[in-house]
């Protein structure tokens, strides 16, 4: 059948006004706001553009600020933290769940539990979980910490100051600017092997079982197994699924919103939690910089993800 | 490695795999524990791990508080809307880049995919700008429209659309029906399962949208869960049990859902992670 020769306006159209008015559009408008200092009772015009025009002022500002300083870091604090353990965890338990043995469905249906549940929920659920007195991680580690001690008492040796901190105190979490951000990670990791383990999953159950034979035969065992045959035939899954988790990392938002609000002491302020307050968190809002700052994080996703593509060639191995 | 050291590593694998599974489940029950528990009792030592007598009057105290109905049908709506939307779209436009041709059409696919490259972050600001300049803050238009168009649902269908076998197509052609009529009656029926797929998906992050329905709505009435429930944590902020019995109320039933039907949602789930 030769395709119709022609426009389809009436499959198109609906995509085509979908496209100008909620993407290209709202696109253009966004990069010319962040040159602005456009006001929300500002009419949404050319002429009104033109009359708030700043030029690269909000870009200056962000060179300058404290506060998005401290959000870009913690961002990558966030990532360079939540992402490696993401990823390692979720191949772990892809790869024991790989198998077949009885109860196996039962356990990967554990493990997709929490993604399932909204990121709104995670963050509430988790907030209690962290409670510092008596939620069930600080009393876990307080009863890990009174078994630590009474090891100790047993000897000559006086107990450590660390050990007895965790035996009668523990972590702070979300009201300890230095435990929130792991608090918020801990519900992060929690939350995101599940998705991240399934796509793992389907990667290992796409290699060809006659590989193994092969290396079986030839007298690898399960450690040769795994590096030589398992991890060059998953790498584009590993690099498929670390590239979405930076990405994902890097828009962090719900958690932080739920959880500790940016706090304490804009310890957990992330790139799109401060973008949120300054566009509707604050009043006036600021229109312009708040879009100044959608485009920086765009242009470190950019990046990254062009970077990504490069390094792929370096250790992602393909069927040629 | 002997048979016997190859089954103690496998009962090692499983028990390992067994904690992290527990670890899974254990927020959750401690969730319905407390939501539970008599609501001055939480900081009495020791820690009860399961209240003795079960305390409904936190459900009843949170379903009296908050409209919890209207934000699960809000929801409800919010996902059914955009499945709905986005299956529509897509699959039309995805029919057309695959069985017409016309001029440009190879640019116009190319810029689509481009859009995937930008993060809906950018988008927020302007859309917030549009709908509130229509009058549409607070409506459904607002929740829903934005997914009029999107990139991946019609990369997924034109994929589709091309693998499908045109001997039918043809046939209908033969028979004198327009492309209209073939696309509804040969066409889509033959893509149902693409489309059960890329429903699961979308329904699933309508139902999990959290940051434009937060911008996009500001009345109690018109929240979806996960707005209504991030607004209600700083309403209750210390009365944990009453939480906990929200929470459970707004977590449980998906958990029932997606158990019954697990095979669909883990399908559409891996191929929908491509979108990312």
């Amino acid at each position: 059948m030769s395709s119709y020769r022609r426009f389809p306006w009436l499959f198109i159209l609906p995509s085509l006004v979908g496209f100008f008015a909620f993407n290209a559009g709202p696109i253009l408008i966004s990069l010319l706001l962040s040159f602005t200092r456009w006001d929300v009772f500002d009419p949404l015009n050319l002429q009104a553009v033109v009359d708030s025009w700043a030029g690269l002022e909000n870009y200056r500002t962000m060179a300058a600020d404290p506060v998005l300083h401290k959000a870009f870091w913690n961002t990558l604090y966030y990532v360079l933290v939540a992402v490696p353990l993401e990823i390692f965890i979720s191949l772990m338990v892809a790869l024991g769940l790989n198998r077949d043995f009885p109860g196996v469905k039962i356990v990967r249906t554990l493990y997709l539990l929490p993604t399932v549940t909204s990121v709104v929920a995670v963050g509430l659920l988790w907030r209690w979980v962290l409670n510092p007195y008596v939620g069930p991680v600080n009393l876990a580690l307080r009863w890990i910490g009174q078994r630590l001690e009474a090891l100790f008492q047993g000897t000559s040796l006086s107990v450590p100051a660390s050990v007895h901190w965790l035996a009668t105190q523990g972590p702070g979490w979300l009201s300890d600017p230095h435990w929130a951000m792991p608090g918020i990670i801990l519900a992060a990791v929690w939350a995101g092997i599940g998705f991240r383990m399934l796509i793992f999953l389907a990667g290992l159950q796409n290699i060809d079982k006659t590989y193994y034979e092969a290396a079986s035969l030839d007298g690898a065992g399960p450690w040769r197994q795994f590096w030589d045959v398992t991890l060059p035939l998953l790498s584009p899954t590993v690099f498929l699924n670390t590239l979405l988790a930076l990405i994902g990392g890097f828009q962090v938002f719900g958690l932080i919103y739920v959880m500790t609000g940016g706090g304490p002491l804009d310890a957990t302020n992330v790139l799109l939690f401060y973008l949120y307050q300054k566009a509707f968190g604050i009043f006036p809002p600021d229109m312009g910089y708040a879009s100044a700052i959608a485009w920086l994080l765009f242009a470190f996703l950019f990046v990254l993800t062009v970077v990504q593509w490069q390094l792929r060639k370096r250790w992602v191995w393909e069927e040629a | 490695m002997s048979k016997r050291k190859q089954r103690i590593a496998d009962a090692v694998i499983f028990v390992v795999l067994l904690a992290g599974g527990l670890t899974m489940l254990v927020p959750f029950l401690w969730m319905i524990s407390t939501s539970f528990k008599e609501p001055g009792s939480l900081f009495d030592l020791p820690i009860q791990l399961w209240p003795e007598k079960l305390h409904w009057e936190n459900y009843q105290r949170v379903l009296t508080a908050v409209p919890f109905a209207r934000w699960y049908f809000n929801s409800l709506v919010l996902a059914l809307g955009l499945t709905f939307l986005n299956l529509t779209s897509g699959a039309l436009a995805g029919y057309a880049f695959a069985r017409f041709s016309w001029k440009g059409k190879d640019a116009m696919f190319l810029v689509s995919l481009i859009t995937l490259m930008i993060p809906a972050h950018v988008l927020i600001i302007p859309l917030f700008i549009i709908m509130s300049r229509l009058g549409w803050i607070d409506t459904y238009y607002a929740l829903i429209l934005p997914g009029l168009f999107d990139a991946f649902a019609i990369f997924l269908m034109r994929q589709n659309f091309i693998s499908l076998p045109r001997e039918l197509e043809e046939a209908a052609l033969i028979d004198g029906a327009s492309p209209w009529q073939i696309y509804w009656k040969v066409a889509l029926p033959l893509a149902a399962p693409a489309l059960a797929t890329l429903g699961t998906f979308t329904f699933l992050a309508g139902w999990n949208a959290f940051l434009w329905p937060l911008i996009a709505t500001n009345s109690i009435a018109m929240r979806p869960l996960t707005v209504g429930l991030a607004v209600f944590n700083t309403q209750f902020t210390t009365e944990w049990t009453v939480l906990m019995a929200g929470l459970s109320l707004a977590t449980i039933p998906p958990i029932i859902v997606f158990l019954a039907a697990q095979k669909y949602f883990i399908r559409g789930l891996t191929l929908g992670s491509l979108k990312g």
